[in-house]
């Protein structure tokens, strides 16, 4: 009964830093203790692990997003042209 | 030009020292655009893509924040250029009263290059999620129902792939709510593809 009671507590607190953990983003980093903990829930608990592997596919295909719809590389040069104009134009 | 070309030469004849100054200064800020600005071309237009709905919209609004960022590089201190830039991107967007598209990621050709990405994908790993089976229009479908408070910061981070202070910076909200914000919409994207799993299993 105890320890369902904490695996629940863990559960909600593995909840919140599943994402961030994903992310490892500079701006919210997890404590190395956080990630030794929330690896070992993910590690035993299946509903936390789900959640897990769903964030993780949502992000790889979400990714993939960016690789298949990329900006022109025309529009990239007409962009880089236009600055350079606005540069000797400025410049003179 | 030509006749700029002449007049500046004429100034030269007359106070080399200053003209030799300015001349300095040009190429400096010249120099710092290259090396700061220029690199960032890419990133800007995708996510002028994602605030604007558009390419072609896109491109004018990534030609005025480098208009805008070439006539401030001399106050740039030369640390983050991305932050710096996004800033400026969106206080151009903000001025130039461009308006989000809600149809957002609507557009047939849109779909139809999206769809390579699935039908691309390897053999599924063993620890293959719900989010994972479901198709991509699918996934399209569940960003697009988004609240596009939530839609945009989902695809300025996942998608264009900003860091949060990134994303903060283009929207000019505190990190803090960028976060929430992902959190949320990444909660109800996977739970929006639960939904059309346990739909199309029933059918």
């Amino acid at each position: 009964m105890i320890s369902s009671i904490r695996t629940m507590l863990t559960c909600h607190w593995a909840a919140r830093r599943i994402q961030r953990y994903l992310d490892a983003d500079a701006a919210a980093p997890l404590t190395a203790a956080e990630v030794e903990r929330l690896e070992g829930h993910l590690a035993i608990c299946e509903k936390c692990a789900e959640v897990y592997a769903d964030h993780r596919m949502l992000r790889r295909r979400l990714r993939l997003w960016s690789q298949t719809d990329l900006p022109d590389p025309a529009m990239v040069a007409r962009v880089r042209l236009a600055a350079h104009q606005a540069m000797s134009e400025d410049g003179a | 030009m030509t006749a700029r070309r002449g007049k500046k030469a004429n100034a030269s004849a007359g106070s080399p020292r200053v003209t030799s100054s300015v001349v300095d200064a040009t190429a400096t800020r010249n120099d710092a655009f290259v090396r700061y600005v220029e690199p960032e071309i890419a990133v800007m237009l995708r996510v002028a893509q994602t605030l604007t709905g558009s390419w072609a919209d896109s491109e004018d609004l990534v030609q005025d924040t480098m208009i805008r960022a070439y006539r401030a590089i001399d106050r740039f201190d030369g640390a983050h250029p991305r932050a710096w830039l996004l800033t400026i991107l969106r206080r151009v967007h903000l001025s130039s009263h461009r308006r989000q598209r809600p149809d957002l990621l609507t557009e047939p050709s849109t779909l139809d290059q999206h769809r390579p990405a699935f039908g691309a994908r390897s053999a599924p790993s063993a620890e293959e999620a719900v989010t994972d089976l479901v198709p991509d229009e699918a996934l399209q479908r569940a960003v697009q129902s988004l609240d596009v408070r939530f839609r945009t910061v989902l695809l300025l981070v996942d998608v264009d792939q900003l860091t949060y202070a990134e994303a903060a910076e283009v929207l000019g909200i505190p990190t803090g709510t960028v976060m929430s914000r992902l959190s949320r919409a990444r909660q109800r994207v996977r739970a929006h593809l639960h939904d059309a799993d346990v739909s199309r299993r029933t059918r």
